[in-house]
């Protein structure tokens, strides 16, 4: 290759000085644009440009589905289904016994929560697994300012807990017989033992007899941990406050902190004596080593029409999720081994639209053309699997965004574990037929079992796959370098157009400055020091002091949240009310000064540079939110953007008359009305459930689930978005 | 006239008043910092808290001395012995129902104020200088325009209201203590003070050794005085004239420059004297680490631990400057030849920058801070916290500066995204090394910018002096 290019270097020198005349074709066009560029204003490139951006951005996002490539095994080690899977009808049939008796102890007059902890503890230890119980008290939720920026593990904040509530967890662990107990696999079952129901005892079987099997398997290298999560108070605080005490140890005092502040009343294990075996019933807290995965296994009570499905939940807070690679490996056994249907959260209301099926149908058609001119180029997509593969991405998207967890394995992710919910959707006939049952639990425990045994072969965590992806089907992702592309593309014209604004209202006004002394030019006279290139920092105060109020507003529901029995449309108007006051105290405090200093030179590029101000800040929120939580970047992005650059003052817009102006003019305002925060809740919400039952309200009951899971998207609006809309709706009414 | 006068007294006053509430206000903001250490939790970043710089590590080594064990026993502590015996005590004082390390926050804050309080000062002295130049160029018009900026308040409260500042000091660590060493040798020198500019040189250079090249605008400034601009402007002026017009009339010029009373030759006296006081400072001040090491290693002990400690980057724990990641990965029998590689960096801008700057030692003395701030073997934000204050000094002569709010606004930019992708790297475990290192490049390179858009401007305003005095002649000659 190198010769050649030499040997056709060599050969084209010669000839270049009879070529010289005569620029070749590619010259010529570059010549040519570069001419008919200058004769637009730059300015009118730059706008031209940020537009092309920014619809590339959203064709590139658009585009996601198509792009998207299929999951493959990263880490060589898992070796999923390569071995022959050793869960019998003999470990079901024990597991049906366990439902049998659970049952049976529900359906009884006086059941109790513990007489069904007890038994399946008792169920545990016969299978000769360490078990201890585990109490614990929900955490309220509430909002904790300082939470967002400390660590897991300082987040233990002392409330009041009020001591009759708790829930107990039971946990079993099995000791590997080849493992050093240093890396455990923990199994989760949610299970309400006050109100028992079908499914929840279905999963408990399903755990029971992998768990049963795995005691006697001889190539366990991991313990395996069984936790039987308490889930009357929601299937998360359970596991949280598991995970929380597993990693918090306390060395000084017996038990855990929890429990030293409940003065232990009466034994409500009441487990030691009944023993006849004495088996480890352990008080204490029992711990294996640092895990490796996390499944969490539940079984739907609504059922599928057709076959047994399983669908995965993925996403923790903050738009985490686990290693590809873990889905990789049920998706891989589900399908290829147990010939279950594999489905991830789709985005309903996206599958019925028209003008996504056109697209799809666009996108098909040009993969047919792409493929009839050169048959190596695999582009395009049925428009079919394109409409489902957007819909799921618009989940994926909207989860991601939300920041909330889809599951009790969202717990796991904030220590690092991988871990995934595993829904199983039992045939609808399937239940009521013995046999059809067992063959259900068979399967889903073998699916179990096959994950167990990948991770067990993990020599390291699970690093190899990606972490930062987006799901299009359940065998189809974007990768973090495709879907950046998009993101990076929507975001360009941010810092140019900013660049541009800065550098025509620093020219224009030293243009004004020159021009004004001509008369009397005295070369001594005009360089006087004028802080030409220090002028943006009255804007960037302004800006600052705006973002200084976003961070007020975003603190001020807490104390809203002690003012006792509010609705929600009273706390919102409340909120919405104290916000405007401390805008007006902010800007009467601060900012009189300023603008007092501001009145005695008025300057006509004031709002350009203000506006560059914004529009860098709006930048450094954005790339920096697309680090934190890319989703509820891209998102924000598409309202932000064309708000921010759009944004111009409506008084110049209504002088100038044209027809480009007023229809600016008119975007401008529909822009900053429908940017406003709740109100672009409210109109989303409509468009997609109906605007019948939206309410005021709804906003803050959506923002109050932010915050109490400690959603960075909360910290964004609060922060980034509502003070750059303020900034864009006041350079809208910018007396210039 | 007087009414003028009068106006401007109280304008003056006015300002005054409102310099010292925008002190009040940041000390008040820091105390309220200092009573949320748990939750903020600034003290175990690592952008504030380097090995050398920690409290932490600090209260560790007291700790040992005090159960009579070399407090550079492991590898914990490798600050001076100095501060151990200084600091030690207060980090083991507690006060019921107070946040610990209390005493010690107290004291950093009083060490944020008095640097403030002496960057102001300097200030104050470099613009009575720069001004009385420019009355000495005749350039009256432009000091009067400057009546607006006192550069001396504005670095003070560029200074105070850094938020690089504030969080290196409710973080606990000792870069204000390290700073105000830096500091004070500086304003030494300006008010030709040769003792204690001896003295803060000395101990500046026992802290953290990379303010031993200080001892050139030091020396500078002892032998030219204080900032000015270039003093061979005036004899150019005279040789300038020359090429065009009578030689009498320049013989009248220098008759006039030599009855100014500035001096324009480098004056031997000063630098010698503070070459002699910093010998007796470095004999007391190593005669003092002597005696509180005396029991444990003695003094080589020491200088391994701490200077060799800051030449060999032992430390690979990653910080925000670029030696971390580039040590974690050469091979082992590449280190030494790329440690001297990279101290040598510093060394080779020291003499060009001497010779291009002499004129301006105390702006020499701030791009050497810079530049040795970002090839430090551990930085913190407290260094850039100190540059960004002796940046405030310049207010009049870089108020051209180029870039300065693309500059502003990359600052801004890194300085949120490095804690990010720090917690990206090591809480989340979704990111890796990379992506902070990425961070840690685009600081290294923001200052690189900085410094070299300083310099430019500072060296276009010598210019344009230049060319006013050089037209303001030629006016006066047609």
């Amino acid at each position: 290759m190198v010769a050649e290019k030499e040997s056709e270097s060599e050969s084209e020198t010669p000839l270049i000085p009879r070529a010289r005349p005569k620029p070749r074709p590619i010259v010529q066009l570059g010549i040519f644009l570069i001419s008919h560029s200058l004769l637009f204003s730059k300015h009118r490139l730059v706008s031209f440009c940020s537009v092309v951006f920014s619809t590339a951005g959203v064709l590139a996002l658009l585009l996601l589905p198509v792009l998207a490539k299929n999951t493959y095994i990263s880490e060589n080690a898992l070796m999923p289904g390569s071995v022959a899977p050793m869960l019998s009808n003999q470990e079901v049939a024990e597991a049906n016994r366990l439902v049998k008796d659970l049952t049976s102890l529900n359906s009884k007059p006086l059941a109790s929560a513990i007489g069904s902890q007890r038994l399946i503890s008792q169920y545990m230890s016969n299978l000769g697994a360490e078990v201890s119980h585990h109490k614990f008290h929900p955490q309220l939720n509430q909002f904790h300012p300082l939470h967002f920026f400390s660590s897991p593990d300082s987040g233990r904040v002392e409330q009041n807990i009020s001591c009759a509530l708790h829930g107990v967890n039971t946990v079993g662990i099995i000791r590997a017989p080849r493992g050093d107990g240093k890396e455990a696999i923990v199994l989760v079952t949610p299970f309400n033992s006050v109100k028992l129901n079908q499914n929840e005892a279905l999963s408990l079987a399903i755990a029971y007899s992998v768990f049963s099997l795995l005691t006697r398997v001889p190539w366990l290298a991991k313990d395996v941990i069984w936790l039987v999560a308490d889930s009357q108070f929601g299937e998360y605080s359970g596991v949280a406050a598991w995970l929380r005490d597993y990693h918090t140890p306390v060395f000084s005092g017996l038990g855990t902190l929890d429990a030293e502040m409940c003065p232990e009343s009466n034994n409500i294990y009441g487990l030691n004596e009944n023993l006849s075996t004495k088996r480890t019933i352990y008080d204490g807290f029992k711990r294996a080593g640092t895990m490796a995965a996390a499944l969490v296994i539940k079984v739907a009570d609504r059922s599928e029409q057709y076959e047994d499905s399983l669908s995965i939940y993925a996403e923790a807070s903050n738009g985490q999720m686990p290693n590809l690679d873990l889905i990789n490996i049920v998706n891989y056994l589900a399908v290829h081994r147990q010939g279950l249907r594999v489905k991830v959260e789709k985005f309903w209301p996206l599958l019925g639209l028209k003008w996504l099926k056109t697209l799809g149908e666009i996108f098909e058609s040009l993969g047919h053309l792409a493929r009839s001119v050169n048959p190596q180029w695999k582009f395009g997509i049925p428009a079919a699997d394109y409409i489902e593969g957007s819909a799921t991405l618009a989940s994926s998207l909207y989860y991601q965004a939300l920041g909330v967890p889809t599951g009790p394995h969202g717990a796991f992710r904030d220590y690092q574990v991988d871990a995934i919910t595993l829904e199983i959707f039992p045939k609808v006939s399937s239940l009521d037929n013995k046999v059809r049952k067992n063959d259900f639990l068979l399967r889903s425990g073998r699916l179990i079992e096959g994950v167990i045994r990948s991770v067990n072969n993990l020599l390291e965590k699970f690093h190899q796959s990606f972490f930062l992806y987006l799901l299009t089907s359940p065998g189809k992702f974007v990768s973090v370098g495709v879907y950046m592309i998009a993101f990076a593309l929507l975001v360009a014209p941010l810092p140019m157009v900013a660049a541009s604004l800065y550098v025509d209202a620093s020219n224009s006004d030293y243009s004004l400055k020159i021009d004004k002394p001509a008369p009397f030019a005295n070369a001594s006279d005009e360089p006087c020091i004028t802080l030409k290139s220090w002028k943006w920092l009255f804007a960037a105060k302004k800006v600052f002091f705006v973002h200084l109020w976003g961070s007020v507003v975003s603190l001020l529901p807490y104390f809203i949240c002690q003012i006792p029995s509010c609705t929600p449309t009273t706390s919102f108007i409340i909120w919405v009310f104290l916000s405007i006051l401390s805008l007006v105290v902010m800007y009467i405090v601060l900012a009189s000064p300023s603008s007092h200093a501001n009145e005695s030179q008025p300057q006509r590029g004031e709002w350009a540079i203000l506006k560059s101000v914004t529009l860098s800040a709006a930048f450094i929120g954005l790339c920096l939110m697309s680090v934190i939580n890319f989703a509820s970047a891209e998102i924000g992005g598409l309202l932000m953007v064309p708000m921010c650059l759009m944004a111009h003052p409506l008084k110049l817009d209504v002088k100038a008359r044209s027809i480009r102006t007023v229809s600016r003019v008119v975007y401008n305002l529909v822009l900053g009305f429908i940017g406003f925060p709740p109100i672009a809740f409210i109109v989303l919400k409509g468009a997609f459930e109906g605007f019948s039952g939206v309410n005021v309200g709804d906003f803050w009951s959506w923002v109050e689930s932010l915050w109490a899971w400690n959603s960075a998207t909360y910290l964004y609006i609060g922060m980034v978005y509502l003070p750059c809309w303020v900034l864009c709706i006041h350079i809208l009414f910018h007396r210039c | 006239m007087e009414v003028k006068e009068e106006q401007s007294t109280k304008r003056k006053k006015q300002k005054q008043g409102r310099f010292w509430t925008w002190v009040a206000a940041s000390v008040l903001f820091r105390l309220i910092l200092i009573y949320f250490p748990k939750n903020l939790n600034l003290s175990s970043r690592p952008e504030v808290s380097t090995p050398l710089t920690s409290l932490r590590r600090l209260a560790e080594g007291y700790w040992l001395k005090q159960s009579s064990m070399s407090p550079y026993a492991g590898s914990m502590y490798h600050g001076s012995p100095l501060l151990l015996s200084l600091l030690g005590p207060l980090t083991v004082k507690r006060i019921e129902g107070q946040p610990s390390h209390l005493l010690c926050s107290l004291v950093f804050v009083v060490a944020d104020i008095l640097n403030a309080m002496v960057i102001r000062a300097t200030g104050q002295t470099l613009q009575v200088a720069y001004r009385q130049s420019l009355k000495s160029l005749d350039l009256d018009t432009i000091s009067e325009s400057m009546e607006v900026l006192s550069s001396g308040d504005i670095a003070a409260l560029v200074y105070l209201w850094n938020p690089f500042t504030i969080v290196a000091c409710v973080g606990l660590s000792t870069s204000p203590i390290e700073n105000l060493a830096i500091i004070l040798a500086l304003y030494g020198a300006c008010k030709r003070m040769v003792p204690l500019a001896a003295f803060g040189w000395v101990m500046a250079t026992h802290l953290s050794l990379y303010p031993m090249i200080l001892i050139i605008p030091i020396i500078l400034l002892l032998g030219y005085g204080p900032d000015t601009p270039r003093k061979l402007l005036l004899m150019r002026r005279c040789g300038k004239v020359e090429d065009n017009s009578s030689s009498d009339s320049c013989q009248q010029q220098e008759k006039v420059i030599n009855q100014s009373d500035l001096p324009k030759v480098f004056a031997w006296g000063p630098p010698m004297l503070f070459l002699l006081w910093a010998i007796m400072w470095s004999v007391y001040v190593l005669l003092l680490c002597g005696i509180s090491v005396k029991q444990y290693g003695g003094l080589w002990e020491m200088f391994e631990r701490m200077y060799g400690f800051i030449l060999t980057v032992q430390d690979l724990s990653p910080n925000i400057g670029v030696l971390w990641y580039f040590f974690a990965e050469v091979f082992d029998f590449f280190r030494n030849f790329f440690l001297i590689v990279f101290h040598m960096n510093i060394l080779f801008m020291i003499f060009p920058l001497a010779i291009r700057l002499k004129h301006r030692p105390c702006f020499l003395a701030f791009v050497y801070i810079t530049i040795s701030s970002m090839l430090k073997s551990y930085p913190s934000v407290g260094d850039s916290a100190l540059y960004f204050g002796l940046l405030g000094w310049f207010v009049n002569e870089l108020s051209e500066m180029q870039f300065s709010f693309c500059l502003f606004s990359v600052y801004v930019g890194v300085s949120l995204l490095s804690p990010v992708m720090h917690n990206l790297w090591i809480w989340r475990g979704t990111g890796n090394a990379n992506f902070y290192f990425a961070t840690a490049i685009t600081y290294a390179c923001l200052q690189m910018v900085l410094v070299v858009e300083s310099v430019s401007a500072m060296l276009n305003h010598d210019r344009k002096l230049k060319k006013l005095t050089n037209a303001k002649l030629q006016n006066g000659k047609s």
